[in-house]
């Protein structure tokens, strides 16, 4: 690699920059971008665009409706405001990472944010979120649905309006069921016991019944459900800051569960359980009961995912246990990023608004089946007839419990995920579980204030 | 050049800079170099750092000493890792070694469709992990797993595999055997091919038996491949975090999947995730460097 074979001959003027120049420069050249580029990432996030525009974050739009909804908005509030939809992932797990990092290193540009049910309290007590509790008055707070609002409140203020909702339900084969006599899905969790070993034993059916006992945060709202349907509870409602899991309510309702797997009405396998595995088995017609989200209702409709059809298919509010029936509650809401500037908290809030409004929580009911939130919604005619796992099922969404309401509950929902788990194996007894929990939930809350 | 130790060292560095070529090969670095620094060193010193102190997800705090590696040898879930991903190491790599050998021997001999043969082994390793993992997981599984029906009916096992820890455990190993032979068979084939063929025909000559051949020629002269390989797998296994992570579907804990809690899941584990981390980094690098010195692992071809 000599210079000369750099030059070319027929340019003497010696004004072309030799190959050794050349490196050097892009080499320098390179560095700088690279420092530049690097330097570029940190200073990022600024937000651009008009001041009416907000930016709006969600999971995939699967069913088309929230981009129709997004797109009408914009279009009643040409020159006032523009709401931008940015996709998020569709796990929950990931998307509330997202959002927490972006909080976490200032705020970020998302202004509104279409968040899980578990969240606020933890966006609350890190001051990331705005109190909303002076926008909506008590008069429209009653129009909601008591759960989700209940899951927006933290320490006396609401931190979020709820979108659509979602509840635990009991699906149960009601051809089966009538065929072995029985006019009506079982009442509490003992009527289910009996019920599901008759009906396995006279259907010749692998299993009776399956939930989601997974260690993973399903398993938490299932093993939630039971521990609230004997009374049990996380936390004190007067003082969240203390646990009281330790209780004979509580460990009488982890016994459930795991009776369940003893007596073989549901199978050791449900431990591995998710929402997946649990409506295979149930629309495969290898089960009689089925504890699932109100999504699978239409599922059974569709041939290629269902074996069983719909007419076979019978919806229930959850068995009962000693302190009556319990559905865990899921849904999401709408959170504001306390970071944003007054005016786009504003506009944010409008979109709230409009995307509470009877009218388009109506829209999505029927283009998506997602569950309103606004009670009177569950009166009409047109949803209940459309999304028949409403009428169905509406008793269960009135008797939502939020999952413990804590600044830590990502923290607690691993500790009581394992050990749930745990319980439902039969590696541990339910007594062991709920004084495990009690000391290991207890740090937790101390920790975190 | 000769002199004085000053006169040596003024000239190396006149050797290296003075020349313009070298010098020029050091402009085309520097770019490199200071990448690395600032998106390598930079986070890898900040978190040995971060793990002396109180540190949570939003702020540094104070400044604790080995407060937070004691806390991580109290908490039982980071144990549980530690003992997974040991077991998972050490017997994993064990079979995979014996097994990759064994094929790397076999296809090293010339048969027809050895071509064909040497690339179908491939196969398994050519699979992502995350994928083979959710593919494994569905055969364990109780409804539609075909290893679950198998063994339920010869009667090996009665319950399902997925609902028992060490069930899932000797599974993970299992699927990672499956998968990484091949990456270790390939190492080890390319380290066989390097022995020229004439030893073995001196050595026969001189009466050797296979086993003799073995032990006396091929094992001395691969041990430098062996070592490489076995501790490229060590380290592999050491990190998994995929292959826990979605074949257990989070129930079975490794060091990887304790530190993924930690700092991105946990509001409070921050710190002990952190630490975790740090641990994993040095453990790894006392590991690397036992296999260069203790066992006098080639780093370079030079010399």
């Amino acid at each position: 690699m000599t210079e000369k074979q750099g030059q070319s001959p027929e340019k003497p003027s010696g004004r072309r920059i030799n190959r050794k120049d050349f490196l050097k420069i892009g080499g320098a050249g390179l560095a700088g971008a690279a420092l530049l580029g690097v330097a570029g990432c940190g200073g990022g996030g600024g937000s651009s665009g008009g001041s009416g525009q907000i930016i709006f974050s969600f999971g995939p739009d699967t069913s088309g409706s929230l981009k129709k909804l997004v797109d009408k908005f914009n279009k009643q509030n040409k020159g006032k405001y523009t709401v931008k939809y940015r996709e998020m992932p569709a796990d929950t797990g990931q998307y509330f990472d997202k959002v927490r990092t972006q909080f976490q290193a200032g705020g970020g540009d998302i202004d509104l944010i279409g968040g899980d049910v578990i969240w606020p309290a933890q966006f609350a007590a890190n001051g990331w979120i705005a109190d909303l509790s002076d926008r909506l008055s008590d008069s429209e707070r009653s129009k909601f649905l008591e759960g989700p609002i209940n899951s927006n409140t933290y320490q006396g203020k609401l931190y979020g309006i709820p979108w659509f909702t979602d509840a635990g339900m009991l699906y149960y084969r009601k051809d089966l069921l009538e065929k072995n006599g029985f006019k009506q899905p079982p009442k509490t969790w003992d009527e289910l016991s009996q019920m599901s070993d008759k009906v396995q034993k006279a259907e010749n059916l692998k299993y009776g019944f399956v939930f989601q006992g997974s260690q993973y945060e399903g398993g938490v709202v299932n093993g939630l459900e039971y521990i609230n349907s004997y009374g049990g509870k996380v936390l004190d409602p007067k003082d969240e800051s203390k646990v009281v899991i330790d209780s004979p309510e509580s460990a009488k309702g982890l016994a459930q569960p795991r009776s369940f797997i003893q007596d073989q009405v549901a199978p050791l396998a449900v431990t591995n359980y998710t929402e997946t595995e649990s409506q295979t088995t149930f629309l495969n017609g290898d089960c009689v009961f089925c504890r699932n989200w109100p999504y699978m209702y239409a599922l059974a409709a569709d041939p290629k995912q269902s074996k069983i059809k719909t007419n076979q298919v019978g919806v229930a509010p959850l068995p009962a246990g000693s302190a009556g029936s319990v559905s865990g509650l899921g849904g999401w809401n709408f959170y504001i990023n306390a970071a944003s500037d007054s005016g786009k908290q504003d506009t944010a809030y409008e979109f709230v608004k409009f995307a509470t409004a009877p009218e388009q929580q109506k829209f999505r009911a029927l283009n998506g089946s997602f569950l309103p939130t606004l009670k009177e919604l569950y009166k009409d005619k047109q949803i209940l007839d459309a999304v028949p796992v409403i009428k169905l099922a509406g008793e269960a969404l009135a008797n939502t419990v939020p999952r413990p309401i804590s600044p830590a509950y990502s923290d607690m929902s691993l500790k009581m995920a394992e050990e749930f788990n745990k319980e439902f194996k039969g590696d541990v007894s339910p007594q062991s579980a709920v004084k495990t929990l009690q000391k290991e939930l207890q740090q937790i809350a101390d920790q975190a204030s | 050049m000769t002199t004085v130790s000053r006169e040596k060292k003024r000239g190396w560095f006149k050797e290296e800079f003075g020349n313009p070529e070298r010098r020029t090969a050091y402009y085309m670095v520097l770019p490199a170099l200071l990448i690395i620094l600032i998106i390598a060193f930079y986070p890898v010193l900040s978190s040995v750092w971060l793990s002396f102190h109180q540190a949570t997800l939003t702020q540094t705090g104070s400044f604790n000493g080995l407060e937070n590696y004691t806390e991580l040898f109290k908490n039982s879930d980071f144990l549980d890792g530690l003992f997974n991903t040991v077991v998972f190491t050490v017997v994993s790599v064990f079979l995979e070694f014996i097994i990759g050998l064994g094929i790397a021997l076999a296809i090293n001999r010339a048969f027809r469709g050895r071509g064909l043969v040497r690339a179908a082994v491939l196969v398994p390793w050519a699979f992502p992990t995350v994928i083979s993992a959710a593919m494994w997981r569905l055969m364990f599984q109780d409804q539609v797993g075909v290893i679950n029906t198998i063994a339920n009916n010869l009667g090996i096992i009665s319950e399902p595999i997925l609902s028992d820890r060490t069930l899932l455990l000797i599974a993970t190993i299992l699927v990672d055997v499956w998968k990484t032979t091949p990456f270790m068979a390939l190492l080890l084939l390319a380290g066989l091919q390097t022995i020229p063929g004439d030893i073995y025909e001196a050595a026969r000559v001189d009466g050797a038996n296979v086993i003799q051949r073995f032990f006396q020629i091929t094992m001395p002269l691969l041990k430098p491949t062996i070592l490489v390989a076995v501790l490229f797998r060590t380290m592999d296994s050491y990190r998994a975090f995929d292959l826990f992570w979605v074949m257990s579907n989070r129930q079975l804990e490794s060091l990887s999947t304790f530190v993924y809690k930690g700092v991105r899941i946990s509001q409070l584990q921050f710190a002990e995730g952190n630490a975790a981390a740090v641990f994993i980094f040095v453990t790894a690098f006392l590991l690397a460097l036992f296999f260069i010195y203790g066992l006098g692992m080639q780093t370079s071809t030079e010399d």
